[in-house]
């Protein structure tokens, strides 16, 4: 059961993604309601998937490489609809391309449920993972905002036009979102490193490993973002520069320091 | 049959020709077309007259497919367009197109796909040849064939529309400008506009910004007096021209049009603007030759400059963006065309004696079931030979006409004369 539900949701993102891809390419607006109704009817399969999961196994679905990169992908998306829902930003298709690749990117880990150590199985483990996972698809998201504020004002600043830019939403509300996605995400991320820490330091004693430095690394140059433009009202160009490299920590950190190295996160 | 259209329009003749030629009322349309009908014995007739074109299509069913005649209907169309409007014909003989049969056709679905318009690709047209299209219905004036055509021609408009770019971009400067702006900022109903000086150019942008819903705008002028008068005429305030520093720190978007010969915001100025308004994002347009802004402006983070030249470079480029999708367009009028001509063969002989011998079965059925309701006492048998009677009457009736559609000759004629005797094609009469 639980396998349907996943392949079928995979299936209408992948028909959402052709579907996003063939916008952008066209630089066109015209698929947008399909999309919307593929990527809804995945995220809902997709859902099930992930409670039945839970169900099945007690424990939050977020632990393997499988199970971390399906939930990514369907909280990149959850989060995306309620930016449309808000905002009314046309941005889904370039989402949709993103949670299909990491659903895919998922589909190919091997699908047991993974074995936690006794003493790690906790409630705060699992508030843990959900909300470094969740905190990192808010800064995921405002990552491709800032990515697309880029292409934005580079067409309009060197009056290159007729490109992508007919179908990216204007500046203005790119840099609102892109700021609300980063208040929103780093005191999430901040939590789910706070806690984190403590259960590992109650757990090893104080011993760091690669992906624990990497991530308090990363959580810094947030910090940075995070007060430059709350309290400087930091000039939009460079903070979205700055969310574009915040954003490639942390991808290194998801894949990067999980592939290469033998991490504590590795050995769970 | 002879379908033929004859017109002026924006490339062909002057707009002193064009007036004078224009049904620039629904009523002078109603008795143009009732002209056309009664008086010059067309079967079919339609006008469309914008501020750009007067065109003229008829229909009219011939018996023979000879050039003469069709020189004669030609003809007819120039002499209605003399008469109607009182002037003589050698007076605008020589500005008239004329176009006929598949031509005429393409024409039209090129007209009404917007391919021949002054500006390629704006709207308005398709929604002219509807209107002119409902006033022809409402006046009776057109039947099955400019029916047909008028429809497909509004469909064709529609999938050129929907296949095609050709309406994407805009391709006036005050569109163009607008829309850039729009690429800057979210909801205009909440920005703020100044306008430095005046020109015609800036008017209009200012009046499309308005329509986009910006209320809150501010005037200046080198002479107050002349801001004051600018700022009744956009419902906006007259800011004097000392304050124009402090007002940039507080508007989101600049229209600048002055007739100074140097540069009334130059780098420095703007940057310490940047710095007091903490850097939010500003629209600047110098719309003025010489220009008023200094252009290493547009090097400065959040500031965004377009001159004249670059608003008329990306209109440029919409344009020919355009030409190149009605290149697209046309294959889809093409095949449009086809499309036309083959239904006008299908009106051919197989579905109208279909639909003829349909009709004659139908009113035979019903004649008989009123009769056998009628005579209630009768025998089976003998009911059973009326029946096989009111049969080979009709089969004897139908035989000959039948008979003639099949054989081609004069075919149209025949079909078009059997749908109309025998009410083919308008079932509720």
């Amino acid at each position: 059961m639980g396998t349907i539900l996943f392949e079928l949701a995979l299936t209408f993102y992948f028909a959402g993604f052709l579907l996003s891809l063939a916008e952008i390419i066209r630089k066109k607006q015209e698929l947008d309601k399909a999309i919307f109704v593929l990527s809804v009817s995945g995220f809902i399969l997709h859902s099930f998937y992930l409670i039945l999961r839970y169900l099945k196994s007690g424990q939050a679905p977020i632990f393997s490489m499988h199970e971390a990169n399906s939930f990514f992908a369907w909280s990149i998306l959850l989060i995306s609809f309620f930016i449309y829902a808000t905002y009314k930003a046309k941005i889904l298709k370039f989402i949709v391309i993103l949670t299909f690749s990491f659903m895919f990117l998922s589909a190919f880990f091997p699908r047991h449920i993974p074995s936690i150590k006794p003493e790690l199985k906790s409630l705060l483990i699992d508030i843990h993972a959900i909300m470094a996972v969740f905190g990192v698809a808010l800064l995921t998201v405002a990552f491709i905002f800032s990515t697309l504020y880029l292409i934005q004002e580079r067409a309009i600043k060197a009056k290159k036009l007729g490109g992508l830019e007919k179908i990216i939403p204007n500046l203005e509300i790119l840099d609102k979102i892109n700021y609300r996605l980063i208040f929103l995400g780093f005191p999430i991320f901040t939590v789910a490193i706070i806690v984190g820490l403590i259960k590992y330091l109650t757990l090893l004693g104080f011993l760091l490993d690669p992906k624990e430095i990497w991530s308090y690394l990363t959580w810094t140059v947030y910090l940075s973002i995070f007060y430059l433009r709350v309290k400087r009202n930091w000039r939009k160009k460079r903070a979205a520069y700055l969310t574009v490299f915040a954003f490639l920590m942390i991808l290194f950190g998801f894949f990067g320091i999980n592939l290469l190295t033998e991490s504590f996160h590795k050995r769970l | 049959m002879s379908l033929s259209v004859v017109g002026i329009n924006h490339k062909t003749a002057p707009v002193e020709i064009r007036e004078r030629l224009a049904f620039s009322k629904t009523e002078t349309i109603k008795e143009g077309l009732k002209y056309l009908i009664d008086k010059a014995k067309f079967n079919e007739a339609f006008i469309l007259s914008t501020c750009n074109r007067v065109e003229v299509y008829t229909y009219k069913t011939t018996f023979s497919n000879l050039e003469e005649e069709k020189e004669t209907m030609e003809q007819l169309i120039k002499n209605f367009l003399s008469d109607f409007h009182k002037i003589e014909l050698k007076e605008f003989v020589n500005y008239l197109y004329v176009y006929k049969e598949r031509e005429a056709v393409e024409h039209l679905f090129k007209v009404t796909s917007s391919l021949d318009s002054m500006i390629i690709g704006e709207p308005q047209i398709t929604g002219q040849v509807k209107e002119a299209y409902e006033i022809a219905l409402s006046e009776r004036s057109t039947s099955l064939i400019l029916n047909h055509l008028l429809d497909k021609a509004l469909f064709t408009a529609k999938r050129v529309r929907r296949e095609t770019l050709i309406g994407e971009n805009p391709v006036s400067v005050s569109y163009a400008t607008v829309g850039l702006i729009k690429k800057v900022f979210d909801e205009l109903q909440k920005k703020s506009v100044l306008l430095v000086g005046a020109g015609e150019m800036s008017e209009l942008a200012m009046k499309h910004l308005t329509e986009s819903g910006i209320k809150e705008i501010y005037v200046t002028n080198r002479t107050l007096q002349r801001a004051e008068e600018l700022a009744k005429l956009f419902n906006g305030k007259a800011i004097p021209f000392e304050k124009l520093k402090e007002q940039l720190t507080k508007t989101d978007i600049v229209i600048c049009s002055t007739a100074a010969s140097t540069y009334v915001i130059d780098e420095k100025m703007l940057k310490e603007v940047m710095f007091l308004r903490k850097y939010k994002p500003i629209f600047l347009i110098d719309m003025s030759v010489p220009r008023n802004i200094d252009p290493t402006c547009n090097n400065i983070d959040n500031i965004y400059l377009y001159n004249i030249d670059d608003l008329q470079n990306v209109v440029d480029s919409n344009i020919l963006k355009r030409r190149k999708e009605a290149e697209k367009a046309l294959e889809i009028v093409y095949e449009e065309v086809d499309k036309f001509f083959q239904w006008l063969n299908s009106l051919s002989t197989v579905p109208t004696i279909v639909s003829l011998r349909n009709k004659a079965e139908q009113i035979r059925k019903e004649e008989f079931e009123k009769f056998k309701s009628k005579f209630k006492n009768l025998s089976p048998e003998f009911l059973n030979s009326v029946d096989y009677l009111t049969q080979s009457i009709v089969n004897k009736l139908m035989h000959k006409p039948t008979v003639a559609l099949k054989n081609g000759d004069m075919r149209e004629i025949l079909i078009l004369a059997t749908r109309r005797l025998f009410g083919l094609d308008n079932e509720e009469e």
